[in-house]
């Protein structure tokens, strides 16, 4: 009987089914937004199916669905709309209205999800699609300059693959490194460093936190602001998304806005030296040969740009596809790309990286969901020496004459051969050819790095939830060094018996997040909503290094050790830091009119002493949207909220893993061990604290076609964590102990502004800009003694002064009587260097702290974008006021006559000459009174178009028979255009990452010095979905 | 009911696996010792005393650091020397007498400080420590104590002989506690002199009469003490001292070996240099590359290298013909750190003390005494292991000008020439010659340094004087 009636309603449904086919029928239409624009991307779905399409470029869809079924209308940042489907649907205009909770981005803070209209505190989200018209640059943190106010960014340098110094709010440590912000990644504490290793293709969204509202949920490593960054996911119920992005374009050195001398012009000025009593011009072609000669035209002949030798056109390349989506269950994100910029120099590769990622969701039963975000990527790049010596190549392209070829010449002008026939390099007057030494000294390293988070929640009920995530970070890095035998720098410094010297060192790096919250939501019918957190969590992250140095290698061709004939250095390291945290955090809004969160938490970290590991950290904050008061009628007006929020934050950074422990550390010595004091320890050791206050406002009118932000912020940090110098006569290792002493405060205003000045039909125009005006003092510093910060040239640390203030005898201009450099004494009169000193028995330092300072004044950037039917112009302009920096390249190539061996700017002819010359460099006959000065100290003023991109999206008629869903080409320039009074290139970051590294920079911007210079490109690309 | 069971079952297992995290929060580090566990046992105070002296292989003392370091600035700053044209200027304030308290050699300061925090640091450990080879550590770390504060006292203060206000003149802070919060004052010249005698002579008579390679022995410590004698014009007692000094000096045959690692005649306290242990190439101090690329920063004075005559095997130990044929240059090289024999790497081991200057000590202090017969005996001593032949038979003024000239050849390149004329109370002349093996080419700078300048006493450097408010300045910076 049973069977008998299931074939039977076999049967029925498969009539049924026939009947529905029959029924199904095409629905088509236009959806715009409240303003009649068409909206493309409206996610059309068949609800409790996971049919569904979307609205192409012109706002326009079509469906297939059967009477009694429901479309659903779902757009970010407009209120979902659902429609039934009756026998006489046929055509379905749809106006979507927006939804004013979710018109600005969603915001990330990492433990929760928050629109901006509930949100009481300051941050700033950048979306995924904004990033996508950004995407040359292949870091993250170069990404956020100029994006969003108070955020000050600047490029480390140039080199492909190189992140930027990200400072949210000022410098708020004294310490190289603790002044970086935290970034986290799904979860994942990420190292500043290891941002280019995540491709800006698998990011939904970065959220810049910037007050203590939001950053005290961070607890230990809030203090210096946050930097949540999401990865994409899918949509459920849609079928796969398929998008291929890909562009290709050149990348060249920005050109030089100053002229070095060609050949003939060095050589007249090396006569003019030695004119001049430069006795050290004697030796050189502009002395030795005569004008018009035949060895004179010998060198003119043979004389060529060293920047044309030195650099290339370089390619920059990426490719990345990804397939998101999801079923009624589950979603899914899967990308995989490539991405390669080769840099500038001629004879080294540049960067390339690889990445793929999956991102999926389930839910697995109705109260329990797992998720797992897992990306792995793996960056080769190779690496130019980066120092202020002979062995960099971007020195010497300014440093090496135009008349000294690439090659050693034949009296007959042909390339000097080796026995083995192979051109032999010319060392230069520099004594070491670069160009032969990037293929004899090759130096690269590959990161590989493991993002995984993997998640679980458990519904309990509807109100209650508890989520388990567990992030790791896991960083692989390899270095390899290789000075090959037979190389240019093995014939110099090399053991003829040990031919070749080869370093491997690597680095495997675990940050391991276990985290437990526990979650109480709940929203009322009567407008409370109320979301309650309570946080357990516990970080771990381990170091592990290793290095080993071998020499003897019997051929170039061998790179691996084990044919070395012997190790001379082989070390491992380890160290570990653990965190343990217990927070609770609530948030809590009255009809998203009155907004009020609060948080507490707990931090125990393992660097500090005894008895102080843990600190508590703690903020509040208020809003008030007047905007949604029944008795606010002001139509315009869309959101007026007010917002307050007080907080504080603690930090870690900047002392050692074991700070509190006296230590010793053990070195080799003839005959055994030796001991050697490494640490002396402080078990005072505590958290750095930052209070951090905030007022804000934001105001959005005209159907929010005016979008404002504004926000005053006050920030203050004490207990700074410092290594404090000793007295140099006490002998201490590292020349200090580490402890908490100091007081900064950094204060600032911020103002972020966006107008559509049109929005039409087929033509949108928006502007929009945002900067941040800092100020910083120094309240306190240990024993009110000044400091001068290790890792800079001539920074000086003053109680009552600004931060990072260049400490420096001012340059007087030339004494036009007699052409002598001057220089003003403490009293503010015009000295001599020897008056200096003689004039002045008892004090001779003249160098004064006068505001100068490395940090800008403001920073910040604008951008403008129309869109015209398929057509899309957008630039982005980035710009810094204020700072200085001080610039040790014109002073490599204006030398006085102190260095005439190498080349210099034409600007160097301008020496003063007769009495009454002015605006004038000394005369090189004083040129032993030339002495370091402030005369080579520039402003770092500039404003810089970062971004330019011409794009056009296809109309969706004419993709309507292709199976392509969107298709957009563009086209792409970065840095473009400068405009600047600064002596080169204003973007500094690093000024020689040999001698203070990225690491351990305390004042970036400092000074140039010959680091990777900033680069432009131009780029054309294609985004396609299907 | 069952799916809540479900539920908390999972929630139990997941928290289960991290409970133990609270106790994570102490964390020992794995490649550091704590202090006080790193000095119980006899082997313990074996490496503590090798770590005193591995401080004087820092960059700043006798490593080559680019700023200047004890390993060369006693030439550079003298007349021993020409800066080279063709090198990198390292150094050049140092020999242009262009040092102020912004450019000044401040790694050497740091460095012999950090070995006087460890010799003390050595001492106050041994106070509970009662096992073998006690005395004979302590004596060590009282002579490198004293060492360092010898170096540091004529380099920053006047020498006793200099002048006669030189003893109550200010000195160095001398530190006999491993204190990390000193701010010492400057002791005079004569307090600092009086204590180096003291640990000196303490270590005489404890310290072992042979230790093993790279650290001092009896000799070590008489051949300094003869020297603190000598600079604080006791000159019998410098006599004595030197006498107590039993290593013989290097024969003449093994003069250009030793220079080249293959003999360690006349050492009486080296510390060996080996790739794989230390493995620091200090020879760049004075130039880089081979004897046909040679990038010297520093040549042989052109009025010195003629001061070597053919009969000196000196000159073929400590100068060499070198060329960069690239750039179509000849040179008079400094070799004494060039490296062994078919390496240029500078690659080679640290001589700091050797038995031919307590010779030339004694015989300085024995003409001093006017016992002239004797100063030329002593003085012949070293001359017949030198020349192949000689004069000799100097009397008078000649026999100090001939003391004075053998101390300046024999200890050439050799951290003593600036002390030499300092105390002396001579100028600095250099010849007016070029930095070219012919005397041709580019002379230095600056040529002179009056006697009695300034400039005799470094400055401290500024950061030493912020760091330290108790220090005071030398005069005239």
């Amino acid at each position: 009987m049973t069977t008998k009636f299931r074939g039977f309603l076999t049967l029925l449904l498969a009539l049924v089914v026939q009947l529905s086919f029959a029924q199904q029928k095409t629905i088509s239409g236009t959806v715009t937004d409240d303003i009649d624009l068409p909206l493309p991307g409206v996610n059309v779905i068949i609800k409790g199916t996971t049919t569904g399409t979307q609205s192409d470029f012109d706002g326009n869809f079509s469906i297939n669905a059967e009477p009694g079924q429901t479309l659903v209308f779902s757009y970010i940042g407009f209120a979902t709309q659902e429609v039934p489907i009756t026998l006489a649907t046929n055509t379905l205009n749809l106006r979507l209205q927006p939804d004013a909770a979710v018109l600005d981005a969603v915001v990330v803070t990492g433990y929760t999800r928050r629109n901006q209209t509930v949100q009481t505190s300051a941050v700033v989200a950048i979306s995924a699609e904004e990033i996508n018209q950004l995407t040359p640059t292949t870091s993250i943190d170069n990404l956020l300059q100029g994006k969003a106010a108070g955020v000050q960014v600047t490029a480390a340098n140039g080199k492909p693959g190189q992140g930027a110094f990200v400072r949210i709010r000022g410098m708020g440590s004294l310490v190289a490194g603790a002044s970086s912000p935290l970034y986290v990644v799904d979860g994942a504490p990420v190292r500043e460093q290891d941002l280019a290793s995540i491709s800006n293709e698998d990011i939904e969204n970065i959220t810049i936190l910037k007050d203590a509202a939001v950053t005290a949920q961070y607890g230990s490593r809030g203090a210096n602001g946050v930097v949540v960054i999401t990865t994409k996911t899918g949509n459920r119920n849609r079928d796969a998304v398929v998008r291929f992005s890909s562009r290709y374009g050149t990348i060249n050195k920005i050109k030089d806005n100053f002229t070095m001398m060609n050949a003939e012009q060095k050589m007249q000025y090396e006569a003019e030296m030695f004119a001049l009593g430069v006795a050290a011009a004697s030796t050189r072609p502009g002395v030795t040969t005569e004008p018009g000669s035949e060895e004179r035209q010998f060198l003119l002949n043979n004389s060529r740009d060293w920047q044309d030798i030195m650099l290339r056109n370089g390619v920059i390349q990426s490719t990345n596809v990804s397939f998101s989506g999801g079923a009624e269950r589950m979603d899914y994100f899967f990308s995989t790309g490539y991405d390669r910029n080769t840099g500038i120099i001629d004879n080294i590769k540049g960067f390339e990286r690889i990445n793929s990622r999956l991102n999926l969701n389930f839910d697995a039963k109705d109260w329990l969901t797992i998720g797992a975000n897992v990306g792995y990527t793996r960056s080769l790049s190779d690496e130019p020496r980066d120092r202020n010596n002979v062995q960099n190549p971007f020195r010497a392209m300014y440093i090496y004459n135009p008349y000294e070829p690439e090659f050693q010449l034949n009296p007959d002008g042909t390339v000097e051969l080796d026995e083995n026939g192979n051109p032999i390099y010319n060392p230069t007057h520099q004594g070491f050819s670069i160009r032969g030494a990037l293929l004899s000294e090759p130096e690269n390293t590959v990161t590989n790095l493991l993002l995984a988070s993997v998640n679980t929640t458990v519904k309990f009920s509807p109100n209650w939830n508890y989520t388990f995530s567990a992030a790791f970070n896991h960083v692989n890095y390899r270095r390899e060094s290789y000075s090959k035998p037979g190389g240019i720098l093995q014939n110099i410094i090399g053991d003829p018996d040990f031919p070749g010297l080869k370093t491997d060192n690597g680095a495997q790096r675990l940050d391991m997040t276990l985290s437990n919250r526990l979650n109480y939501n709940i929203n009322t019918d009567s407008g409370h909503n109320l979301n309650v957190l309570g946080l357990f969590e516990y970080n771990f992250n381990e170091n592990n290094f290793y290095r080993v140095t071998s020499r003897g290698f019997p051929s170039a061709a061998l790179t691996t050790q084990i044919n070395a004939a012997e190790v001379t250095i082989g070390t491992t390291n380890r160290n570990r830091l653990t965190l343990v945290s217990y927070g609770l955090f609530a948030d809590y809004n009255f009809k998203e009119r009155y907004l009020a969160s609060a948080s507490i938490r707990t931090d125990g970290s393992s660097n500090f002493g005894k008895g102080n590991e843990f600190g508590t950290f703690y903020s509040a904050s208020l809003g008030w949207n007047i905007a949604k008061e029944e008795f606010f009628s002001v139509d315009a007006v869309n959101d007026l909220k007010i917002r307050a929020s007080y907080g504080t934050v603690g930090n870690r950074n900047g002392i050692d893993r074991y700070a509190p422990r006296d230590l010793v550390v053990f070195d080799s010595y003839p005959g055994g061990s030796s001991t050697i004091p490494s640490n002396i320890g402080n078990p005072e050791l505590k958290w750095e604290t930052t209070k951090t206050s905030n007022i804000g406002l934001e105001l959005n009118m005209f159907n929010n076609r005016l979008r404002t932000v504004f926000d005053y912020f006050e920030r203050n940090t004490t207990d700074l964590l410092f290594n404090i110098p000793t007295a140099h006569e006490a002998g201490v290792p590292g020349g200090g102990i580490a402890g908490n002493l100091g007081e900064i405060e950094n204060k600032g205003f911020e103002v972020s502004i966006q107008a559509d000045l049109i929005r039409k039909p087929g033509l949108l125009w928006t502007v929009g800009g945002n900067a941040g005006f800092m100020k910083n003092k120094i309240i306190e510093l240990p024993d009110g003694e000044d400091i001068a910060p290790p890792t800079t040239f001539n920074i000086l640390w003053r109680e009552g002064e600004s931060l990072n203030q260049h400490y420096l005898l001012r340059y007087a201009g030339v004494d036009p009587d007699t052409g002598r450099p001057l220089y003003l004494g403490i009293d503010g009169n015009a000295y001599t260097s020897d008056e200096l000193v003689s004039l002045f028995p008892e004090d001779t330092d003249h160098r004064v702290l006068n505001g100068r300072s490395t940090i800008p004044e403001v920073e910040g950037g604008f951008f403008n974008s129309i869109t015209y039917k398929g057509w899309g112009l957008r630039t982005d302009f980035v710009f810094k006021v204020g700072n200085y920096i001080n610039n040790f390249v014109r002073a490599a190539i204006e030398t006085d006559g102190n260095n005439p061996a190498g080349n210099h700017h034409v600007g160097a002819f301008n020496y003063w000459q007769q009495p009454g010359d002015t605006n004038v460099l000394p005369s090189p006959i004083y040129r032993t009174e030339v002495i370091a000065s402030d005369r080579f100290l520039e402003k770092g003023d500039f404003i810089r178009m970062r971004n330019i991109v011409l794009s056009y999206t296809f109309p969706s008629e004419l993709l309507e028979r292709s199976p392509i869903n969107s298709l957009r080409v563009y086209a792409q320039g970065q840095n473009l255009l400068t405009f600047t009074e600064f002596f080169g290139d204003p973007e500094v970051g690093i000024s020689s990452g040999e001698t203070i590294n990225f690491v351990n920079t305390v004042a970036p911007g400092e000074a140039t010095l010959f680091s990777y210079p900033q680069t432009k490109s131009i780029q054309v690309g294609v985004d396609v979905s299907f | 009911m069952k799916k809540l069971v479900y539920k908390i079952f999972s929630l139990v297992f997941i928290a289960g696996v991290y409970t133990s995290c609270d106790d994570s929060l102490d964390q020992i580090p794995f490649d550091n010792l704590s202090s006080d566990t790193a000095f119980i046992t006899a082997a313990d105070f074996e490496n503590g005393i090798r770590g005193v002296y591995n401080g004087l292989t820092a960059p700043g003392y006798y490593g080559s650091s680019d700023a200047g370091s004890l390993l060369s600035f006693p030439d550079i700053i003298s007349d021993n020397v020409t800066l080279a044209q063709r090198g990198r200027r390292s150094k050049a304030y140092l020999h242009e007498f262009q040092y102020l308290p912004s450019a000044s050699p401040t790694g050497f300061y740091v460095n012999a400080y950090s070995v006087i925090f460890r010799a003390n640091n050595i001492l106050f450990q041994l106070d509970g420590f009662n096992g073998d080879n006690k005395a004979s550590i302590e004596a060590e770390a009282r002579a490198l104590r004293a060492m360092a504060h010898f170096d540091l006292v004529r380099t920053y203060g006047k020498i006793p002989t200099q002048s006669a206000d030189a003893n109550e003149s200010l000195g160095v802070a001398y530190l006999t506690d491993p204190d990390p919060l000193a701010e010492p004052a400057r002791n005079t010249v004569g307090e600092v002199y009086q204590n180096i005698v003291e640990d000196l002579t303490f270590a005489a008579a404890n310290i072992n009469v042979d230790n093993p390679e790279g650290r001092m022995g009896r000799d070590a410590v008489n051949v300094l003490l003869s020297r603190a004698y000598l600079y604080m014009g006791q000159w019998q007692n410098a006599i004595d001292a030197a006498n107590n000094v039993t290593t013989p000096i290097a024969p003449r045959s093994s003069v250009v070996d030793i220079w080249e690692d293959s003999s360690q005649d006349g050492l009486v306290f080296y510390i060996p240099n080996e790739a794989t242990v230390l493995n620091l190439n200090i020879g760049v101090t004075w130039s880089q590359g081979g004897l046909t690329s040679l990038i010297p920063e520093y040549v042989v004075s052109f009025e010195f290298y003629n001061k070597f005559n053919d009969e000196d095997i000196r000159k073929e130990a400590y100068t060499l013909p070198a060329a960069n044929n690239a750039s179509g240059l000849q040179f008079n090289a400094i070799k004494k750190l060039f490296g062994r024999p078919g390496q240029s790497n500078g690659l080679v081991d640290f001589k700091i003390l050797r038995a031919e200057e307590a010779l030339l000590n004694k015989a300085e202090a024995q003409f001093e005494l006017s016992q002239t017969g004797q100063a030329l005996s002593t003085l012949n001593q070293l001359r017949d292991q030198r020349y192949t032949s000689y004069a000799g038979g100097e009397a008078g003024n000649a026999l100090r000008d001939a003391i004075r000239l053998e101390r300046r050849l024999e200890f050439a390149f050799e951290y003593q020439r600036f002390f030499d004329l300092k105390r002396w109370g001579q100028p600095i002349q250099r010849g007016a010659f070029g930095d070219l093996a012919d005397g041709t080419g580019t002379p230095s700078e600056n040529l002179t340094l009056p006697a009695g300048d300034i400039k005799f006493q470094l400055p401290f450097s500024s950061s030493s004087l912020d760091l330290n408010p108790n220090l005071v300045q030398n005069p005239g910076y």
